[in-house]
């Protein structure tokens, strides 16, 4: 593949936009902008992927990363006890080992990437890779699509099981406590028997 | 854009997503690192089935495959999320300790 | 040079079609005896050169980039989308081999933009705007898909002027009957038009506008209608046979059919009720996914 000087630049660009804002996602304050971030470094990878002319997939990442991210924000909005980043926080625990954990990753599959011989084998001159794309997956690899299809919906089922707030014998939560606020504490949240109890008339006195 | 230069990026995003996976605190944090360096993965395969494979169509297929990885760990996550936090009022790892006994 | 010419013509689109939805949008309020303000003709320009000559408004601590940025990102993406459009056979921007996809994903990226807008104000109606916003949009992207995926089975390509190209003896909307209603009320959801207007509605104080004024405004105004006329564009080409038809030349066959397309969105979004949005949800998933199947299926059938 014979690349030009300007998708050479092209391509660095995206490439750094990819790797700073993937750093960047564990960085910021706000949960939501973190979410947005992720978003910026796949839409930076699916460009390259244009440049490197597989046109389903670059575009693919697109709507697939779009909706997802977007996804994303909103559960970071429903559950974060900080979504919108209006107080700085760190909330990250085994920092050291992380932080050595990826930069030994990087390492191993950098050295790969640099030390090891790969064939220099470029895409054939006539490929049109949507098309090919399609054959693969609706002929020979029929069978590998359909069983992600078949997983898909096992997912879905599953998902609306586990998420779904009806039981079999009522509310998922029916009769349940919530977790102290400290170990053995009293339950967080309302308490059951102060609202039955006509809590509301203390209130108009 | 070289084969090489192609892989260094891949192997950064992975070894980011890394790091964010073992760091965080928060569930959906966790899934991001997780995201992360599928994204790495995803371009490795790309680059692999452009550069070094003379466009053999199971690459593309991979990353198909990937993409639908990435969607079912998206849904996963976030429908034990949801019951995490019906049950514990909490979306943070360390509340799961329990699971170990 | 083709290309070039092609660019200008889709910015002139842009502009003459984004007046255009604006002063019929009047006009049918006018022709039904509904309240607005002013000539039909002069209140767009008067409303515009109103907002520019404002103060642009601060809320407390907003993310400004994104929120400053959103109108602008919105705007992009309706460019984007009508650079799609091909004018005629060899007269198009950019006819992608994967343009139809790209279109789903610059309807993807419309509901990021969107609730960035809503968010980064830091403001509660903006939010719960963007949040509806979301809501809808995760519905209406679905049907959207599966009727374009009905319209590109005949063609049996993913690019634009193939689909064209491949309404040359009957068009798509006589063929997959079900498409075109679909897709319009996919066009009013996507620029939150009418009665699926829930992310800047007048109950939420203007909603992921609320706290916006002055230029900022204008934009967001402005990128509002252009992805009408890109959505129009893309419904034309897709449904309408695109350039093809007797006596005018192409160009004017499209620019005819975005208009036509247009002023049934302006009327459609002066006469459908408006539904809660809860409601709105339950719609888009419970009758209007299912018909997009049934669309699908008769357009594959069809094809066989």
């Amino acid at each position: 593949m014979q690349t030009s000087l300007f998708a050479d630049a092209i391509f660095w660009v995206l490439a750094a936009l990819a790797v700073f804002s993937g750093w960047r996602v564990f960085r910021t304050d706000s949960m939501v902008r973190a979410s947005f971030f992720l978003l910026a470094s796949f839409i930076a990878v699916g460009a390259i992927m244009l440049l490197l002319a597989a046109v389903y997939l670059g575009l693919a990442m697109l709507f697939m990363m779009a909706v997802e991210m977007m996804v994303m924000a909103l559960f970071m909005v429903m559950f974060m006890m900080n979504p919108a980043g209006l107080n700085p926080m760190v909330m990250v625990h085994q920092h050291r080992l992380s932080i050595v954990a990826g930069g030994l990753a990087f390492a191993v599959l950098g050295a790969l990437a640099l030390f090891v011989e790969f064939p220099d084998r470029p895409l054939p001159a006539g490929l049109d890779p949507v098309a090919s794309l399609g054959r693969e997956m609706l002929g020979d690899s029929m069978l590998v699509f359909e069983s992600a299809g078949i997983v898909l919906l096992a997912t879905m089922i599953g998902v609306v099981v586990m998420s779904s707030h009806r039981g079999r014998f009522g509310a998922a939560d029916q009769g349940s406590l919530p977790p102290g606020l400290e170990p053995g504490g009293v339950p967080a949240g309302p308490q059951p028997d102060a609202e039955g109890s006509g809590g509301h008339h203390h209130h108009c006195h | 854009m070289t084969l090489v230069s192609l892989l260094l990026v891949a192997a950064a995003l992975i070894g980011i997503g890394l790091y964010g996976a073992l760091s965080q605190q928060s569930f959906v944090m966790l899934m991001m690192g997780l995201e992360l360096m599928l994204n790495g993965v995803m371009l490795a395969a790309v680059a692999f089935w452009a550069l070094s494979g003379a466009g053999a169509p199971e690459g593309q297929l991979l990353t198909i495959v990937v993409m639908a990885v990435m969607a079912i760990e998206m849904a996963m996550g976030f429908a034990l999320v949801v019951a995490v936090f019906r049950t514990n009022q909490a979306d943070m790892t360390e509340a799961l300790g329990e699971l170990k006994h | 040079m083709m290309a070039w010419a092609a660019m200008v013509l889709t910015f002139l689109a842009l502009a003459v079609g984004g007046y255009a939805v604006a002063v019929a949008d009047r006009l049918i309020a006018g022709a039904c005896g509904w309240p607005h303000q002013g000539n039909a003709w002069l209140a767009p320009l008067a409303r515009g050169a109103w907002l520019y000559r404002q103060d642009a408004n601060v809320t407390e601590a907003p993310d400004r980039p994104a929120w400053r940025l959103a109108p602008a990102l919105y705007l992009a993406l309706a460019a984007l989308g009508l650079a799609l459009v091909p004018w005629s056979p060899t007269l198009v921007v950019a006819d992608l081999a994967t343009g139809v996809v790209l279109w789903g994903s610059l309807e993807a990226l419309a509901t990021v933009a969107i609730f960035l807008h809503g968010w980064s104000a830091n403001a509660p109606l903006a939010l719960i705007g963007g949040y509806r916003y979301v809501a809808l949009g995760l519905s209406y992207i679905l049907v959207s898909m599966f009727v374009l995926i009905g319209v590109v089975l005949p063609a049996e390509s993913l690019k634009f002027s193939q689909v064209v190209a491949a309404q040359e003896e009957l068009w798509n909307v006589v063929r997959q009957p079900l498409g075109l209603p679909l897709f319009l009320i996919v066009g009013l959801g996507l620029t939150f038009w009418g009665p699926l207007n829930l992310a800047d509605s007048t109950d939420l104080a203007g909603g992921t506008a609320s706290e916006v004024s002055g230029p900022p405004r204008l934009v967001w105004e402005i990128a509002r209608v252009a992805m009408l006329v890109a959505f129009s564009g893309i419904a034309a080409t897709a449904f309408l046979g695109g350039w093809l038809g007797p006596w005018l030349p192409g160009p004017l066959w499209l620019a005819l059919k975005m208009l036509a397309v247009l002023l049934a969105l302006a009327w459609l979004g002066r006469v459908l009720p408006r539904l809660a949005p809860e409601r709105c949800v339950t719609l888009m998933w419970v009758v209007l996914l299912p018909l997009s199947f049934v669309d699908l299926i008769w357009a594959g059938l069809e094809a066989l």
